[in-house]
């Protein structure tokens, strides 16, 4: 019986090498979404911002080097007036903050302002900078108001008088500094263990009605068990060859020289580089390991059995490719890829808490980035249901499909 | 033999194939909608953070510093609620963060004493702890702005170059049109060629004294009539269900129907290249995000850097994005004038138009 299991097993991983298109099909728009991520790290958090000082007052001057040390807010450039205008038009700067020539005579009467000439071009980039601008402006008569104020201030019982009366004690729930570039890479994991898993074994099982090898599996002696069996296992073994070395990759990437951010290489070379470097996931503890593998082999299995219940369902190659594709993009997002869920309606939160993908994101992220295993338990038990449910109705399923085949 | 009627002929076997096909091209037209889902769903977290709002005090002041924080910039989303509901909202990720105001808030305020407002964040990245961070000075600065406290002696005075914002969402999902037409014009095009190669019906056009040309111009005609009805039906689900209305209708039909135009030769040319439906659908989904957001889709591709921007000027999306921005909202999203950026896609169209049909009727007879 083993040696039925491991041979269809085998045949099923020899027609995926055979298979590049199919390979294509499950790598491609997963790897797709990941230069994606990339080019939205650059796009969200700092924006090119053109920096005037009119002015050559003490107090221009602070206002103007606490503008420039708020290095995570903006891409700064000082430039004159005329530069600006000229920037701001061919859109090489989103806005241009001028701390005019009257800066310090207005200060003494309290009316000083900093104008802000913006490219509203929409709320999400308007109101980062405005935002921004705004803390800037804000830390000039109140320092606990920046952001050192709020991490190391009232929050450590340090509380400065300022003239808005309001400061911040900020506290953070975890111990950890996450990019958004790795935050977001965990979702891209779990998209290729759905595309390889969902959509590998969906287009074997297709395969055999198309081609009519289901009939002759059910002429096999070895009986529709084992082959069951070797079926899922197959497609288990995909998943897990393909899956394995971009996350062991994941892990090794930190040693390529030229992925710190304080690397000075050539810059084509960190280009060239981007892609890889932004695929950085940081050695979790051993302790962590063992959670990360549990939690993969359930999401693999899930996503496997899903598959097989697609293939059995659709049994056209086209329309799996199709079909799977879309699966993946809903699972995808609704399971917190590229979003966050609390920031969803009340009513898709309730939907994704029916995603398994939800569980897989959330999860990954706790072992990966987050010192504590908290809420790991729920997502491990969740998806372990989803593997065992998932597998079974996928064996019952294949099995009554071959026999009427 | 009559041009036109090989044309009309081969039109109508391609809608025959089509029509036998209908859960697939159903299966792209969802795609489509699909796409439109996602980017919403991207465009809803990027403002109005739910955060708790303990608040112990409720005096006049608090009230106020609760109007400021709802006017900050489409930050928050508060949603009021005792410690122990935050707590659990907080834990069980329903959450981003939780700001309370303490008792004494309003009496402390009146006195001119600086009152420290606790603020809980779910730090899960770097990114989302900024815009709370940046978020809370913006709303303090407003409320000490409105009651005129001594003391403050810079403001912000804000100079915008559009008359009005654009939310997230309408602009977002403007650029998802012009990814629809990649994907589901590119999908279809690929299809109606790739399916010669599947079906082994190529040997017969190669036997044929048709022009290939002819005979794929009318399969590319079907499938880039069928693209267009499915992004009108996505056009109809952006005006009604979002409510964003194009204030160009002309320039929005004539980009779209270029980008069909386009994106239906580049998918029938990969097609013809691939030979199989199956290897060309990934790779135009694959394709399809990389482009989307090198293109402007998010903001302007200028702010993403020179390199980023340079390397968009390849892609038609870029060129279909610019027109559309402008066409939905009035919008300017490439340095380069809306005129050069439709007459781009024009270009775009008839030399991809010609270039595949040329390649594709050669390919056909070698």
């Amino acid at each position: 019986m083993i040696r039925a299991i491991w041979g269809m097993a085998r045949n099923d991983l020899a027609i995926w090498r055979r298979s590049p298109a199919a390979l294509a099909a499950a790598l491609f728009p997963a790897l797709g979404m990941g230069v994606l991520v990339a080019v939205l790290t650059a796009s969200v958090g700092q924006q090119p911002v053109a920096l005037v000082v009119q002015s050559k007052g003490r107090f221009a001057e602070r206002m103007a080097r606490i503008i420039r040390a708020d290095r995570d807010a903006y891409l700064l450039e000082d430039m004159t007036a005329a530069e600006a205008e000229r920037a701001i038009g061919a859109q090489r700067v989103a806005a241009i903050i001028v701390v005019p020539e009257d800066f310090d005579q207005a200060l003494a009467s309290a009316s000083a302002a900093v104008d802000v000439y913006l490219n509203n071009v929409d709320i999400d980039l308007a109101d980062d900078i405005r935002r921004s601008v705004t803390r800037s402006v804000a830390e000039f008569d109140a320092p606990q108001l920046g952001l050192l104020g709020e991490l190391h201030g009232p929050s450590t019982g340090v509380l400065l008088p300022n003239p808005y009366r309001v400061a911040v004690a900020e506290h953070d729930l975890r111990e950890t500094n996450v990019s958004f570039l790795q935050y977001q890479v965990i979702p891209i994991i779990v998209l290729i263990i759905i595309s390889i898993g969902l959509l590998g074994t969906a287009l074997l099982t297709a395969r055999d009605f198309e081609r009519g090898t289901a009939k002759l599996m059910v002429l096999s002696p070895v009986g529709r068990l084992p082959l069951v069996v070797g079926r899922l296992l197959g497609g288990t073994l995909i998943t897990f060859t393909l899956v394995a070395p971009l996350v062991a990759f994941g892990f090794l990437t930190q040693y390529i020289p030229y992925c710190a951010e304080e690397s000075d290489g050539p810059l084509w070379v960190k280009l060239l580089l981007s892609g890889p470097c932004g695929w950085m996931l940081p050695v979790p503890p051993w302790s962590h390991g063992l959670a990360l593998i549990a939690l993969l082999a359930a999401v693999t299995l899930t996503t496997v059995g899903m598959g097989t219940l697609l293939g059995v369902a659709l049994r056209d190659a086209r329309l799996v490719t199709m079909s799977g594709l879309n699966a993946s993009a809903y699972l995808f997002f609704l399971g917190g890829g590229f979003t966050t869920v609390a920031f969803l309606p009340d009513w898709i939160q309730v939907v994704s808490r029916f995603v398994p993908t939800r569980y897989a994101i959330d999860g990954l992220r706790q072992a990966l980035f987050y010192p504590d295993l908290i809420g790991f338990g729920r997502d491990l038990t969740v998806l372990s249901g989803c593997a065992l449910s998932s597998i079974v109705l996928a064996s019952f399923a294949l099995a009554r499909a071959w026999r009427r085949a | 033999m009559n041009t036109l009627r090989l044309f009309r002929a081969s039109a109508a076997l391609e809608l025959a194939q089509v029509n036998g096909n209908r859960a697939f091209v159903a299966l792209t037209a969802l795609a489509a909608v699909s796409f439109l889902v996602m980017v919403s769903l991207f465009g809803l977290t990027g403002a109005y953070a739910p955060v708790a709002l303990i608040d112990h005090d409720g005096g006049p002041y608090a009230q106020r510093f609760v109007e400021a924080l709802l006017g900050a910039h489409h930050s928050f989303a508060l949603k009021p609620m005792d410690a122990d509901q935050a707590e659990a909202a907080l834990h069980s990720g329903r959450l981003v963060g939780s700001i309370t105001i303490p008792a004494s808030f309003s009496t402390d305020i009146e006195r001119g004493v600086t009152v420290p407002i606790d603020l809980r964040i779910d730090n899960v990245n770097v990114d989302l702890t900024h815009d709370v961070q940046r978020a809370l000075p913006a709303a303090i600065v407003a409320f000490g702005r409105a009651h005129k406290f001594p003391g403050i002696r810079v403001q912000m005075v804000e100079h915008d170059v559009m008359p009005q914002d654009t939310g997230y969402i309408p602009y977002l999902v403007v650029s998802a049109l012009a990814l629809d037409a990649m994907v589901i014009a590119g999908i279809l095009g690929a299809m109606a060629t790739a399916r010669e190669w599947e079906r082994g019906t190529v040997k017969l056009l190669r036997l044929s004294p048709a022009s290939a040309g002819v005979v794929l111009a009318g399969k590319l005609v079907v499938a880039g009539a069928l693209a267009a009805a499915a992004l009108a039906l996505t056009l109809v689900v952006i005006v009604l269900v979002y409510g964003v209305v194009p204030i160009a209708p002309w320039a929005t039909v004539f980009t779209l129907a270029a980008c069909v135009a386009i994106f239906t030769c580049v998918g029938a040319w990969l097609g013809a290249l691939l030979k199989r439906t199956l290897a060309a659908v990934p790779l135009l989904f694959g394709l399809a995000m990389p482009f989307y957001v090198d293109s402007g889709a998010l903001e302007p591709t200028r702010f993403d850097g020179e390199t980023i921007w340079r390397i968009a000027h390849l892609s038609p999306i870029y060129y279909a994005v610019g027109v559309l921005e402008w066409a939905f909202h009035g919008l300017r999203v490439t340095p380069e004038p809306v005129y050069v950026d439709l007459l781009v896609l024009l270009a775009l169209a008839f030399v991809a138009a010609t270039l595949t049909l040329s390649r594709l009727s050669k390919g056909g007879t070698r």
